[in-house]
């Protein structure tokens, strides 16, 4: 079973605007997905739906079996979550906004919090106020609040906005050793294509509300063959493909389904008077992915 | 049970570790001194002539009580008025503008039990508030007036102007400060209840100032007479009355109804309101 389940969210805006058109998708344990899209597709109205903040005009969500619309306490006590941006009581210590955080979860075990700020490299800075941390070390305790306690699942709605490269890098690699050494499921909400493609396994892309794809992040254990025909004979050489029930795309780009390999398709390229420059074995970017549904 | 104690400890925590919170115990300090101050040096002539008047001897009630009581009724519901809508009027509303809110509510908590948490947090305040302003007061009085003495209870609106030995007057000042208390919780609730809807922290705070002020303002006047009773200011009163030698217990305890009742419309009226809200940027 799906740990999250998002079916058919439909969400309009007082203004009028749809922020979401019947989306849904699901999250398998363990899976890191991201969830892409530009500015303004309905990405952190999906987050706030999840998370009950936002309510959703149709459909719903349900996270370890439990309806959030319905059962909400029941159904977060699965997930920790960094919505937006961290908002933190600057007044407070680090440890006191944990603290404070937890108690609204019913939870508090300080042996497993000190562990967990250990494990988020704050230990040094967590007794000094809040706001006296810089943005790096906020995420940073963002991580640590949405980590306890103990959750199946991360919901990170653009986690690494306005860190510097550094920080990114940490935080990916964090994110990924929580996955591979904890087996946490991640929902990543971003809109940055190189996180998504370095990060996730799948991913989902929103489009003015819609979603336009769900997917293995390209390059990423599928078993799709795409070669690139490198040609001034572009056009002669798509008719071939064509008879091989082929599609050739703009680019000379063409996806060979199994077990049909790259000679067999070339042989006849070539047979067909085909001026062929190269025939290269093509790796798709998810950023080429990402533009091609945009052209759509 | 335990779990929303240790909630709602969280939330007094919060909000007593912000230095606005202390604004208004700053306040009264420093009124109630310069009250005194101006007594002290200008002389008691005002209650000299209030007391000599009813008959009685006036080193016998020029007494902590007596001072105190007057500081404490004069300045608790305008100047109080002003820090408890503060108080109350941030309480959700700054949360929200500040993020806070959606930090909260990513936990496995109901809105119900987080407004619940906060509006008891403000009565909390309420209560500290004015039992602070009571207690400095009287303290004050002490240091001017010294131990021992009656207490003189004067309430002019309410028609009440009773004396009372040191024992007798310590209890109706207690039960004048505990009903004041309560009574302030109407003020706190209506800037919960503002604070609960989509407007800034300012608005809500400087909207139940408002209503507090135009309750106030029509209860002063002659031609809302026959509508008094649907007026909160006027059902606050109760609290000075207990101050009368024999209380009208059925009308106090019909103030203190209606009062509570408006306290739970607006705090349910406040989650109506919140609940049905969007919590998106």
């Amino acid at each position: 079973m799906a740990l999250l389940e998002i079916q058919h969210l439909t969400k309009q805006w007082k203004a009028g605007k749809l922020a979401l058109d019947d989306v849904g998708f699901s999250v398998q344990a363990g899976e890191i997905v991201g969830l892409l899209g530009h500015n303004g597709a309905g990405k952190s109205t999906v987050m706030g739906i999840m998370l009950g903040m936002v309510h959703p005009d149709k459909g719903q969500v349900n996270i370890g079996g439990y309806s959030v619309q319905t059962q909400r306490a029941a159904a977060l006590r699965q997930i920790g979550a960094i919505y937006e941006a961290a908002a933190f009581y600057d007044y407070l210590t680090g440890w006191q906004n944990l603290k404070a955080l937890c108690s609204l979860s019913g939870y508090w075990d300080e042996a497993e919090a000190r562990r967990i700020v250990k494990l988020v490299q704050l230990h040094d800075r967590i007794d000094a106020k809040t706001g006296t941390y810089s943005h790096g070390m906020r995420q940073r305790l963002a991580l640590a609040q949405a980590l306890l306690p103990q959750p199946k699942c991360l919901l990170l709605d653009e986690p690494t906005d306005g860190l510097d490269p550094e920080g990114i890098t940490e935080f990916r690699e964090f994110i990924l050793r929580l996955r591979d050494e904890f087996g946490m499921t991640i929902l990543l909400n971003s809109h940055l294509l190189g996180e998504v493609e370095q990060m996730c396994d799948r991913c989902v892309i929103l489009r003015e509300g819609k979603k336009v794809f769900e997917g293995i992040v390209p390059g990423r254990g599928e078993n799709k063959v795409r070669f690139q025909l490198t040609s001034p004979d572009v056009q002669e050489g798509r008719v071939v493909c064509a008879r091989l029930e082929l599609k050739m795309d703009r680019e000379g780009i063409v996806e060979l389904p199994p077990p049909m390999e790259g000679h067999t398709v070339l042989r006849a390229l070539v047979e067909g008077n085909v001026r062929v420059e190269s025939w290269q074995p093509h790796k798709q970017s998810l950023e080429e992915l990402y533009l091609g549904l945009r052209r759509r | 049970m335990f779990l929303f104690f240790q909630q709602w400890r969280a939330e007094c925590l919060k909000l007593l570790a912000r230095k606005r919170t202390y604004l208004g115990f700053g306040a009264f300090l420093a009124l109630e001194a310069a009250v005194l101050a101006l007594v002290h040096i200008k002389g008691a002539t005002h209650f000299k002539t209030l007391i000599t008047r009813q008959g009685q001897v006036f080193d016998e009630y020029y007494s902590a009580p007596t001072l105190a009581l007057i500081l404490f009724m004069a300045s608790v519901f305008l100047l109080g008025g002003i820090y408890m809508t503060l108080v109350s009027g941030d309480i959700v509303a700054k949360e929200n503008e500040d993020g806070h809110m959606r930090m909260l509510l990513a936990r496995p908590i109901s809105r119900f039990r987080l407004l619940l948490v906060k509006y008891l947090t403000c009565v909390a305040y309420t209560v500290l508030l004015v039992q602070f302003i009571a207690w400095s007061a009287f303290l004050m009085g002490l240091a001017v007036t010294g131990w021992g003495g009656g207490f003189f209870a004067f309430v002019p609106e309410l028609g009440i102007a009773a004396f009372y030995d040191w024992q007798t007057g310590m209890g109706k000042y207690i039960a004048a400060s505990v009903s004041l208390s309560l009574s302030m919780i109407t003020v706190t609730s209506i800037g919960f209840m503002l604070s609960c809807m989509p407007i800034k922290p300012a608005a809500a705070t400087i909207g139940a100032l408002s209503y507090m002020l135009i309750d106030f303002i029509l209860r002063n006047m002659g031609f809302m007479e026959d509508y008094k009773h649907l007026l909160f200011t006027h059902h606050m009163q109760a609290a000075g009355r207990v101050l009368a030698e024999e209380p009208a217990w059925p009308v106090i305890i019909r103030s203190f109804a209606v009062l509570g009742a408006m306290n739970l419309t607006f705090f349910l009226i406040g989650f109506g309101i919140f609940d049905s809200r969007d919590l998106k940027s």
